[in-house]
Parts: structure tokens; C-alpha cells; sequence
């Protein structure tokens, strides 16, 4: 099938966010065609160019976030009514108050807050079409009326209480900010040669890559998928004290600002079919601005395992004394606390060493960071001589990978027998599933993802808290068995839960899922325009027959009862399991199944590694039990709270 | 000691996995409660413990201080018992008494003999509030992940923390009730006396299903009714306030809940976290904050003036360059004769048109790309200077049968050239910069100040018309000066209409408005084109008639009128124009990416 993948800032630029993921994506679904429809975020990514497509994306469409031409289109006088009038009620949706008084920008939505929604999709897919048919919006968008309409819901009664407020450069600069994320209106992406050719939409993060999705659902009925590793709403809260010129925000612009990103997140969360965060963490954001929880599955980014592959369980290269933190040295990593921690482990283990592996991040504040640490741990630990003869040596090691004692990622892994998260923030920890797939036990902070990510295969601590940390590393670096008991279980869970594979498998589901749930409908016309009756047979829209319907012939038992349609061969797109995939079961009674909404096959392979990590945790709670006894008891686990009701069927 | 242990800690790994993992999750959130915190904290463990369980629980407390669950288990919703005004909730004495197990084992070990309330009161107010907020908690009750962490702590190591997912499917249930149950502030010992009776049912559903971990369980029981003393309201009975505090300018500074959301995450805050604070998630915690968060009545208006361009005065010098050359083509040509002098004129009509562009490049009256002036534009600007430095000339020449040749600048000119009002308008570029400047830079401090469009737009109308009011008196003065200078007549009614309209046309542009003076000048450029036109066409045969308005025009008020009505037409209307455009908001938006 035909998937439109937006993006936003990313694929295919070659400095884009989350390219990789991408990449593997679209590399690993062979059988699909893509077409890339991408919006860039500055000149410099557009010069830097685009990294090697494969040949399965038959088209890429670009278009600039970062400048908008004014086309001067001179609107007539019904459309710059049309315009007012939609943009009012744009305004008004957005300065909405809810009843209680506090603004929660697109919150648990109650029936006013419904309406409210309803209101704001209206006035979006308004001035959408108001931008197909007359020409761009970005003079209306800046003009007086979109100021003035601002001004007027502001002051309307009921208007959100912190932006009464508002003053004039406030409108204004709401106004731009607005017209800014409203540019993919005015792009010609949305003809049925474009966005409307396609089968399904797949937005690689919320915000202004799901306008496209919106839209093209909008006039064309195409269902639209969202993925979002990190919720664009909350980076804009992160981001949301400084305009791009570096100047603070006042609070009014703020809050309508977070009102309209929290209204289009609402709205991107309604109207997408299957919307799948990364984590849990972007999960409950996902909730919170109104996702429903029927629509979200978690699928885990995807790493690449085979480097690490070689490595297997064995603890032969560690040196059993050795604690490794691995990651990009930089203050939110709180290497800090992790040497005054390993004082402590000092104070009770002397043999015990630190290798602190990877370089600073870009910038000044890194590179101060890395002088800020060595510092301290040349005061913490003085150097150390083992005889007269030998050579000073400082328990504590400051490498990069590249360098003489680290010649790559797994070395740096594999060299010690315990592996350290210090972070105060962390999103997905991609050293700690690293240090996972090593077969490394692991001592780590509870901050972000981290509690998700480690299940039950490692050691978990309070973040800021030294001593906590000294103890949990303390813990394992006298119990051996434990380490490879903990280390066993944390591969198992890593390769079960976060390759690449993993992920293509369950985005590949999600696609035939969705496919067959929310088919497109067109109309088939003829060379002369006509519309073509029964030029698409009724059957097409039996859900369930395009999932793996080339495995049903083969097995030919669809095709004797008579249900298998006339289409002379099964489509192309729906030949076969991903290319690089895990091969799904090859059960055909699963399919049917998993077309019903209730029932997610989707992350088939993530929640049957999750009831199966839970219970790993569980042996380790339990202290003594082994690994092989908590495998048995994951058959009859299903308690995981992000197991679909579907994986009962297994 | 590590057989014990493992009697503590360790479940029955058989078969029953399932209801095994179930119950492990009330097991951990129980524990949470019990067997840190309170128990003999306020002596009344052995009065209040069941029969049944006192051995247990005495075997599990024992001096090895052996497995421990830590944390508050969600007693009750926080926000309900501590609303915005009253921090000081049964929540919070449960909560000051939360992080007690940080010291180490070694006073743990004591535990056995309860008795010694003073202790253990001494051992839990060293605690200070700060390990409260870093310590994270264990028993977390999200519904999401429903992980519980069970703390192990042997004589020798320590609290180790082992985190499992997907589990506590038991205590979901009551957790999500129990917000519901206890609807806003209210007696303390009502709400505290439901929470138990959830937390018992808990227990029970959790002893029913892994009766080899009741030890923890009774740890539970004991707990409770310590933990309901209403007498204990120690130190740090707000944590939230402290939380507050620490986190001040987040709160002030935030807009709505989910901005301090957000904060609080990226400070490391996670749900765990927020169970300490007896609140469900990082949400409720934020929206408590939010609530609570002490707002000035409205924030003064900003007085921060926009950032002022003055590091470039560069434009300003820049200004100057077009009457700077023009005056020394003025000069050359008074200096020259013949051939040099066509030379001169060729290069300087070259030269300070060039110099007019670089004024132009930079400063106030500099129009961004998408603005930028069509050719046809620019082209009815140059015509309707060159009609001023020829056009007059030529008008009357031609009404009186002329002109024999080319002009020759000099003084037996067959065509007078008027050269003072056009070096009278290249000197003015420097003035129109900088009451544009002006006007720009009162405007934008005017935006910053006004509350409301109407407001705004009222105020800067009188700024546009003093701009250009002084504009015209500049230009004025100029023109005089040049006019005694080079010995020439001063039309000052053509020349300050031509200035307008070139300074309203100028202005309008590089706000954004290029229609309109497009409009302007193509019209104005018409009109005196066809008056020349009229002229020489009355000359035909018989067809005299064309020529008479411009006739009967030029022998009412001199041939100057001509152009200063058209321009002055023009510029009215312009004028007009700008009153209601440039008064706009949207007119003085900084674009920082686009035009």
C-alpha cells in the first residue's frame, strides 16, 4: 500500500530528528510504497541535503516551515469574510476557559470541553478549505482581521484567565506563532494526486507533521497515524519561555499559544486512528491531552542489537569490579552525583573503579561540564600508586569511545560489571537498553523512561541521591550470581522488547490494521470524469481481507469457502511479513482478530516481551528464584498493564 | 539473618504465577505504609495489630531489619484534603514521616523494641524535607505501569530497589475510587477512617492471594493506625508548599498545569515522586501547584522596550549619501561645459542613483524582499523626479511652441531644467530616514504599551501625521536653501507634494502595503504624462482641444501646478490610506523569519 510518511524537521534531511528511525522504517517495509511528504526547519537543514532514499519511496514532497512566502493573494470580500468568520471561531475555541476556571489547555475533555473541540476542528478544516480554493493564507493569517479576532476572543467573557491579559504585541506575536504552525494549510499537497493518493498517513511526530495527516483526512478520508517519541506539547512548554529571537515570552502569549498547541494536539488525537508514543511517559501525556486510550499503543523505539550481538551473556571480558557509565557528558546526566556516589562504593569496595565512557555535548556547557567532573574527581580520588615503581592511577577514568582503552560501544559496555545511569532527565535511555542488549546488570535513577525501559533486570534508585546509588552498586558488585542473573534477564528483555525489528513488526501491523479498519473509499472515475459504478467491488471494504491475504491463498482455505474476492491476485502491498521483520504467526485465525478495534495484535511482539519482563522482574524480586522459573511463570502473566486484551489469545 | 531473609522477601516461585504477581503489587504498596514509617513511631504498634499478625509482623520488624516496602501508599486524593488554603492534611502528616527509612539499617535494627517512642520520633524528624523530595517512592500506585518496588535491605548492604512493571493490577481499583470518596476538605478522621477501610480491603484481597508474604502485610495493619494519630504533624507538613518553593519561578511563571507538568518532569519529578506528595501523577501534583501558586493580581505591564536598534546607526550616515552626490553633480554640472558636462550628467544621474539605493538598503525604510517595489513601481518614482528636474521646462516650452533641442543644463538652455527641488528631495532622504526612524520607533514603544488595538491605533495616528508634518517642513527648508543657492525659483507647493507622496509610498511598502502606493504613483506618473501628452498633441491642426485644461491650468497658476496638484492628489490620498493601515498592529508585527 501507499503510505504518505510526514515529517517535520527529520527524514529525509540528512540533519533531521529521528531519521534513523525512519530510515529503518521505510527500509524494513520493502513491500510498501512511501511517499515522504517533509517539512523543513531551517535553510540549513534544506542546504545539508537528504540522506540515500531507498527505492521504495516513489516520491518525496518538500516544503519550507521555516519562511512562508506572502503571495499576496488578494482575497476577495467572501473570503476574507469566510477567513474572519473561521478564524474567530479558531480564536474563540482556543481562548476558551473550561468551566472550572483553571485553563487546562485541551484537557480531560468533559462535554463542554467536546463542543469546544468540535468548534476548533471546524474552524481548522475551515480555513483549510478556505486555503485550497482561494490561494495561501499567510497574509490573512498576519493580517489586522486575524489580530483583531485574537483581541476579541481574548476579551470575550469566559476567555481563558490568563490570557485576559493580553496586550497588543502579545496578539501579535500569537498571531505569527499561529500563522507559523498553520502553514502546511496552504500547501497544494492535499490534491488527489498528492495527500489523497494515498492509503494511510503516517506522522512521525505531533504538531505541525499531523497538519498535513489532518488535512488530507479532512478532504480526502485518508486515516492518519501518529507516532510521537516525544509529545510536542510538552516540548512547547519546555521551550515555550523564549521566542526564537531569545526573547522571554510573556505570560499571556503563553497561554494562548499553549492553548493552541494543546487544542491542535486534541484535535491531531481525535482524528488519528492509532496514535503510538514511544514510552509510557508519552503515553500519559497522550491521555492527558485527550487521546483515547482505545486509540494508543505503545510501540518501543527500536534499536540496532546486532552490535552488540557478539557480546552475548558472557562476563568474560568484565572486570568484576568495574562500574561503566556510558552516555554524552552533560549536566543533566549528573555525573555528580555518580562520583560522590562511588565514594561511597570506594568506602566499602577499595578495589572498586569508575570508567566514565563518552564525550562531551555540544557546546560550551559540555565542555565546562567534563572540566567541572574531572576536577572534582581528581579531589574525590587522589591518584593512587600500587607500588613504589608503579605508575599513579585514579580509580576513576574519564575515556571516549575511539580511544585506546575503548575501541567501540560494546568494549565500553562489556569492559565493566556494572553498568550506571546518573541522569536527573532522561527521555528513552538509549545507554541504558545498550547496556541491555550487553547483558550488563544495571544501577540506574528513576527519571523518565528508565523504570519502563529496565523492567525488573536492574537496580533502580531516587534520582540526586548519592547514596542510594553507592548502595545499589555496592549491592551487585558483591553478588556476582545476581549480575548475571540480572544481566541474563536484561538481555532477554532488550532483545525482546527494543530492536528494530520489533518495531518495524508492530508499525507493519499497525499499518494492515488500520488499512483494514479505515480504508479510504474513493470514487473511481472514468477517463471522461464520470464516476465509475461498482468500479470498487462492495468487498473491498470487508474489514480483515486485506491483512495477509497472500497468505491466505497460499493456504487456500479462504479461497475454497468462496469468501476470497475475484481480484485475480492478492495486492502486492499485502504480500508477505515485513522484510526484515520477526514473521508474524503464522496462525491465520490471529488476523481476524486482530481487525477487530478492541483488539490490538499491534504490538504483539512488545506485549508478549512485556509479560514476559514483568515476570523477569519478578524473579528478581523474589530474591533467589532463577530466570527459568520466572520465563514459566510469564506464560500465565498477563497482568501488564500495556498488554492489549488481544495478547490473552496467545 | 539470610535465612530470614529469604522468608521475608522471596514468594513462593510455583506455578501460580499469575495470582502470585497480583498480589505482589498490594504487597509492596502495603509495606509501603507499614513497616518504615509509623509502626512504632507512635507506640501504639502492639495495641492496634491483630492478634494474628503481631507475631508475624514482630518476626519481620525484628532487629535484622530485614525486607521493606517503602513509600506512601496512596492514602486519599491530595488535592481534595489539601486544598489551595490549607496545606495541613491527614496527608500530610502520612507524608512527613514517608522518607523516615533513609538512615540505614543500623537504627532499623532497633525496631524491635517499640517501646522507645522517643527514638524513633528523634530518628524520623532528622529527616529533612529534602530527602523527602529525593527520595522516591516506592508502591506507586499509577494505574499506567503499576510498578511496585520492594526494598531489600540486608545488615550489610543497603535499600536496593527493584522495580517491576505491570503488576498491582489489586490496588488500581480502590486508588481510582479513592479520590471519589473523599470529596474536598473534611474532617480529617473521616477521611483518614476510609482510607483505612480501603486499605484494608486491599490487604485482604492481597493476604487472600499470597498468604507466604503476610509478614509484609502486617506491617500494613500496624501501620495504619499510627499513621491515622492525628496528633503527628511534624515538620515539613506541606511538602507541596516546599515543593513550591523550590520550584518557584516554575510556578509563577507557569500559564497553565500542564507547563508545570512539564517543569517538574524536567527536573526529574516523576509519579513516584508525586506519591510522596500524595498525589496520583505529575499531573494532579501540578494542577495542586497550579492552584495554590499565589498570583499578583495581574502582572504589571512590561515596561521592557523593544529591543532598540541603535548598535546601526550605520543607515543614518547612509541617508545622507543621495544629497551628498547629488549636490556634487550639481556642482560638476555648474562647473562644466560641453561634452564633460554630458559626461557628468550621465554618471551623476548613475551615481546618486546608486547612492539611493544603498540608502535604502538598510535602516527604516528599508522594504524586505516580498515587499520589495515592482519595476513598474520604480519606475513611475524615477519618472515623477525626472518630470520635476525637466518636466516643468518642457510643459512650458512646449506651450509656447518649443523646445528648439535638447536641454543643456547651462543658462542659453533651450529647456530650463529645475534643478533645486530635486536636490532638495535627494537631501530630504536623510530626513524622511529619520522621522521614519522616529515614527518606527515611537510606534513600536506604543505597541508595547497599549492594551488594545483601537488604543493603539489612536495614538500612533498623530505620530504618522508629525512625521510626516515635519518631514514636509524639512523638505521645505532644504528646498529654500537650495533654491538661494543655486539662484533658482523654489516651487515649493510641487516639490513638498512630490515629497509626500514619495515618503507615504516609501512607508506604506516596507510595512506591507505595496498596492496602494503602487496605485498612487503609476496614476500620478499618468497624469503628468498625459498633461505633457495634451500639450504637444494641442499642436496638431485643429486639435487644439486636448491641450486646453493643461493651458488654462498653467495660466491660472504658473506651470507648478500641474504637479503639485496630481502629487498632492495623490499623496492625500495615500495619506489617508496610511491613517488606517499604518495604524495598525499587524503593520508594526516584527517578523523575525519572514517578512
Amino acid at each position: 500500500m501507499r503510505i504518505g510518511l510526514l515529517t517535520e524537521g527529520g527524514y529525509p534531511y540528512v540533519s533531521g530528528e529521528a531519521r534513523l528511525w525512519c530510515d529503518r522504517l521505510v527500509r524494513g517495509l520493502g513491500q510498501h510504497a512511501f511517499d515522504i511528504y517533509a517539512l523543513s526547519r531551517s535553510e540549513q537543514q534544506e542546504d545539508e541535503g537528504w540522506v540515500q532514499l531507498p527505492p521504495q519511496v516513489s516520491r518525496v514532497r518538500t516544503a519550507p516551515l521555516w519562511t512562508a512566502e506572502d503571495d499576496g493573494a488578494a482575497h476577495g470580500r467572501r473570503a476574507r469574510r469566510r477567513f474572519a468568520e473561521h478564524y474567530g471561531d479558531l480564536a474563540r475555541a482556543v481562548c476558551a476557559g473550561d468551566s472550572a476556571g483553571s485553563a487546562t489547555a485541551g484537557g480531560i475533555p468533559g462535554d463542554t470541553s467536546e463542543e469546544v473541540a468540535d468548534r476548533f476542528g471546524s474552524a481548522l478544516y475551515g480555513l483549510a478549505e478556505l486555503a485550497r480554493e482561494e490561494g495561501g493564507l499567510v497574509g490573512a493569517l498576519r493580517s489586522e482581521t486575524a489580530v483583531r479576532a485574537l483581541e476579541r476572543a481574548c476579551r470575550a467573557p469566559g476567555a481563558l484567565r490568563a490570557a485576559r491579559g493580553a496586550r497588543v504585541p502579545d496578539l501579535l506575536s500569537v498571531a505569527s506563532q499561529v500563522e507559523r504552525t498553520l502553514r502546511p494549510l496552504s500547501l497544494d499537497w492535499y490534491e488527489d494526486d498528492g495527500l489523497g493518493s494515498v492509503d494511510l498517513c503516517h506522522a512521525t511526530s505531533g504538531g505541525p507533521a499531523a497538519l498535513p495527516g489532518l488535512l488530507a483526512r479532512h478532504f480526502s478520508g485518508v486515516p492518519l497515524l501518529v507516532t510521537e517519541y516525544g509529545v510536542q506539547l510538552r516540548a512547547h512548554y519546555l521551550g515555550a519561555h523564549e521566542d526564537p529571537e531569545g526573547r522571554t515570552t510573556p505570560a499571556p502569549a503563553r497561554a494562548l499559544l499553549a492553548a493552541f498547541h494543546g487544542r491542535l494536539a486534541a484535535e491531531t488525537y481525535r482524528q488519528a486512528a492509532v496514535v503510538t508514543p514511544g514510552n509510557t511517559h508519552a503515553r500519559r501525556w497522550q491521555e492527558r491531552c485527550g487521546a483515547d486510550r482505545a486509540k494508543i499503543r505503545t510501540v518501543y523505539p527500536g534499536m540496532e542489537a546486532s552490535r552488540f550481538a557478539h557480546v552475548g551473556e558472557g562476563a568474560e571480558h568484565a572486570d568484576p569490579d568495574t562500574l561503566v557509565w556510558v552516555g554524552r557528558i552533560e549536566p543533566a546526566k549528573d555525573l555528580v552525583s555518580l562520583l560522590h556516589a562511588f565514594a561511597e562504593v570506594r568506602a566499602e569496595e577499595p578495589k572498586a573503579r569508575l570508567r566514565i565512557v563518552g564525550a562531551p555535548a555540544d557546546g560550551p556547557e559540555g565542555e565546562t561540564y567534563l572540566a567541572h567532573c574531572r576536577a572534582l574527581a581528581a579531589r574525590l580520588f587522589p591518584d593512587e600508586t600500587e607500588g613504589v615503581h608503579a605508575v599513579g592511577d585514579n580509580p576513576v577514568s574519564f575515556e571516549a569511545i575511539g580511544g585506546p582503552e575503548v575501541s567501540t560501544l560494546p568494549e565500553a559496555y562489556t569492559a565493566g560489571a556494572v553498568v550506571v545511569l546518573s541522569s536527573v532527565v532522561e527521555g528513552f535511555p538509549i545507554s541504558l537498553i545498550e547496556a541491555m542488549f550487553c547483558g550488563r546488570p544495571t544501577v540506574s535513577t528513576d527519571v523518565g523512561a528508565v523504570v519502563e525501559v529496565i523492567g525488573g533486570t536492574g537496580l533502580v534508585v531516587p534520582p540526586r541521591d548519592p547514596r542510594a546509588l553507592a548502595e545499589a552498586c555496592v549491592a551487585l558488585l558483591r553478588d556476582p550470581e545476581r549480575r548475571a542473573r540480572l544481566g541474563a534477564a536484561a538481555r532477554a528483555r532488550a532483545l525482546e522488547l527494543f530492536t528494530v525489528e520489533q518495531n518495524i513488526t508492530a508499525f507493519h501491523s499497525i499499518y494492515l490494521d488500520i488499512v483494514s479498519r479505515c480504508p479510504v473509499q474513493r470514487v473511481v472515475v472514468d477517463d471522461a470524469g464520470e464516476p465509475l459504478p461498482f468500479a470498487v467491488p462492495a468487498e473491498a471494504h470487508v474489514p480483515g481481507r486485506w491483512a495477509e491475504s497472500g497468505r491466505w491463498a497460499e493456504s487456500g482455505r479462504w479461497a475454497e469457502s468462496g469468501t476470497r474476492l475475484g481480484a485475480g491476485r492478492p495486492p502486492g502491498w499485502a504480500a508477505g511479513p515485513p522484510v526484515r521483520g520477526v514473521p508474524l504467526d503464522p496462525d491465520p485465525y490471529d488476523m481476524p482478530a486482530a481487525s477487530d478495534p478492541g483488539v490490538a495484535a499491534v504490538a504483539a511482539g512488545a506485549a508478549g516481551a512485556g509479560a514476559g519482563a514483568g515476570a523477569l522482574g519478578e524473579s528478581d524480586v523474589s530474591g533467589v528464584s532463577g530466570v527459568e522459573d520466572a520465563m514459566a511463570s510469564a506464560a500465565s502473566d498477563v497482568s501488564d498493564a500495556r498488554v492489549p486484551a488481544g495478547e490473552g489469545a496467545r | 539473618m539470610n535465612a530470614r531473609r529469604g522468608a521475608d522477601v522471596e514468594r513462593p516461585s510455583a506455578p501460580g504465577g499469575a495470582g502470585e504477581s497480583e498480589a505482589a503489587g498490594p504487597a509492596g504498596a502495603a509495606g509501603a505504609v507499614g513497616a518504615v514509617e509509623e509502626p512504632g513511631g507512635r507506640g501504639e504498634f502492639e495495641g492496634r495489630a491483630e492478634p494474628g499478625e503481631v507475631g508475624e509482623h514482630r518476626e519481620a520488624a525484628e532487629p535484622a531489619g530485614p525486607a521493606e516496602v517503602v513509600g506512601p501508599s496512596e492514602l486519599a486524593g491530595p488535592s481534595e484534603l489539601a486544598g489551595p488554603g490549607e496545606a495541613v492534611g491527614p496527608a500530610g502528616s502520612a507524608e512527613a514521616s514517608g522518607p523516615a527509612d533513609r538512615d540505614g539499617c543500623g537504627e532499623r535494627g532497633e525496631r524491635g523494641e517499640f517501646e522507645n517512642l522517643e527514638d524513633i520520633q528523634s530518628l524520623e524528624d532528622a529527616q529533612s524535607l529534602e530527602d523527602a523530595q529525593n527520595f522516591d517512592d516506592i508502591g506507586n500506585s499509577d494505574a499506567e505501569v503499576g510498578e511496585t518496588r520492594v526494598v531489600d535491605v540486608r545488615p550489610g548492604e543497603t535499600r536496593v530497589v527493584d522495580v517491576r512493571l505491570g503488576e498491582s493490577r489489586v490496588e488500581d481499583a480502590p486508588l481510582a475510587g479513592a479520590p471519589a470518596a473523599v470529596p474536598g476538605p473534611r474532617d480529617a478522621h473521616a477521611a483518614e477512617r476510609e482510607t483505612r477501610a480501603w486499605e484494608q480491603d486491599v490487604l485482604a484481597g492481597a493476604r487472600n492471594a499470597v498468604p507466604g508474604s503476610s509478614h509484609l502485610l502486617s506491617g500494613i495493619e500496624d501501620a495504619t493506625p499510627a499513621g491515622s494519630g492525628s496528633s503527628a504533624r511534624r515538620g515539613g507538613a506541606d511538602p507541596v508548599k516546599a515543593l513550591m518553593e523550590r520550584h518557584r519561578e516554575l510556578c509563577e511563571r507557569a500559564v497553565d498545569p500542564l507547563e508545570i507538568a512539564a517543569g517538574l518532569e524536567a527536573h526529574g519529578v516523576t509519579d513516584r515522586t508525586a506519591t510522596r506528595f500524595r498525589h496520583r501523577d505529575v499531573f494532579s501534583l501540578a494542577e495542586e501547584m497550579y492552584a495554590r501558586v499565589p498570583r499578583a493580581a495581574e502582572t504589571e505591564p512590561r515596561t521592557e522596550t523593544p529591543g532598540s536598534s541603535g548598535t546601526r546607526a550605520d543607515w543614518a550616515l547612509l541617508a545622507l549619501l543621495p544629497g551628498a552626490l547629488c549636490a556634487a553633480v550639481v556642482a560638476g554640472l555648474r562647473l562644466t561645459e560641453g561634452r564633460p558636462r554630458l559626461a557628468v550628467t550621465v554618471v551623476g544621474v548613475f551615481a546618486v542613483s546608486l547612492g539611493l539605493r544603498a540608502a535604502l538598503r538598510r535602516g527604516p525604510l528599508h522594504a524586505t524582499r516580498a515587499w520589495y517595489p515592482t519595476a513598474a513601481t520604480r519606475a513611475w518614482t524615477y519618472w515623477l523626479v525626472a518630470y520635476a528636474l525637466l518636466g516643468e521646462g518642457l510643459l512650458v516650452t512646449g506651450i509656447d511652441g518649443g523646445p528648439e533641442g535638447l536641454p543643456t543644463g547651462g543658462s542659453g538652455s533651450p529647456w530650463p531644467i529645475a534643478l533645486a527641488p530635486v536636490l532638495a528631495l535627494a537631501l530630504a532622504c536623510a530626513p524622511a530616514a529619520w522621522f521614519a526612524q522616529l515614527f518606527a520607533v515611537r510606534a513600536r514603544h506604543r505597541l508595547a504599551a497599549s492594551r488594545g488595538l483601537e488604543e493603539f491605533a489612536s495614538s500612533v495616528r498623530p505620530l504618522l501625521l508629525g512625521a510626516v508634518g515635519l518631514f514636509l517642513c524639512a523638505l521645505a527648508g532644504l528646498l529654500a536653501l537650495c533654491a538661494a543657492v543655486l539662484d533658482e525659483p523654489a516651487p515649493y507647493a510641487a516639490t513638498c507634494a512630490l515629497g509626500a507622496l514619495l515618503l507615504l509610498a516609501r512607508l506604506l511598502t516596507v510595512h506591507g502595503y505595496t498596492h496602494a502606493p503602487a496605485i498612487a504613483l503609476a496614476v500620478a506618473g499618468t497624469a503628468e504624462t498625459a498633461a505633457l501628452v495634451s500639450v504637444f498633441a494641442g499642436r496638431v491642426p485643429g486639435f487644439s482641444a486636448p491641450a486646453v485644461p493643461v493651458r488654462t491650468l498653467t495660466d491660472a497658476w504658473g506651470p507648478g501646478a500641474l504637479p503639485a496638484l496630481v502629487c498632492g492628489a495623490a499623496a492625500l490620498l495615500l495619506l489617508a490610506h496610511a491613517a488606517r493601515t499604518l495604524t495598525r498592529a499587524s503593520a508594526h508585527a516584527t517578523h523575525g523569519d519572514t517578512p
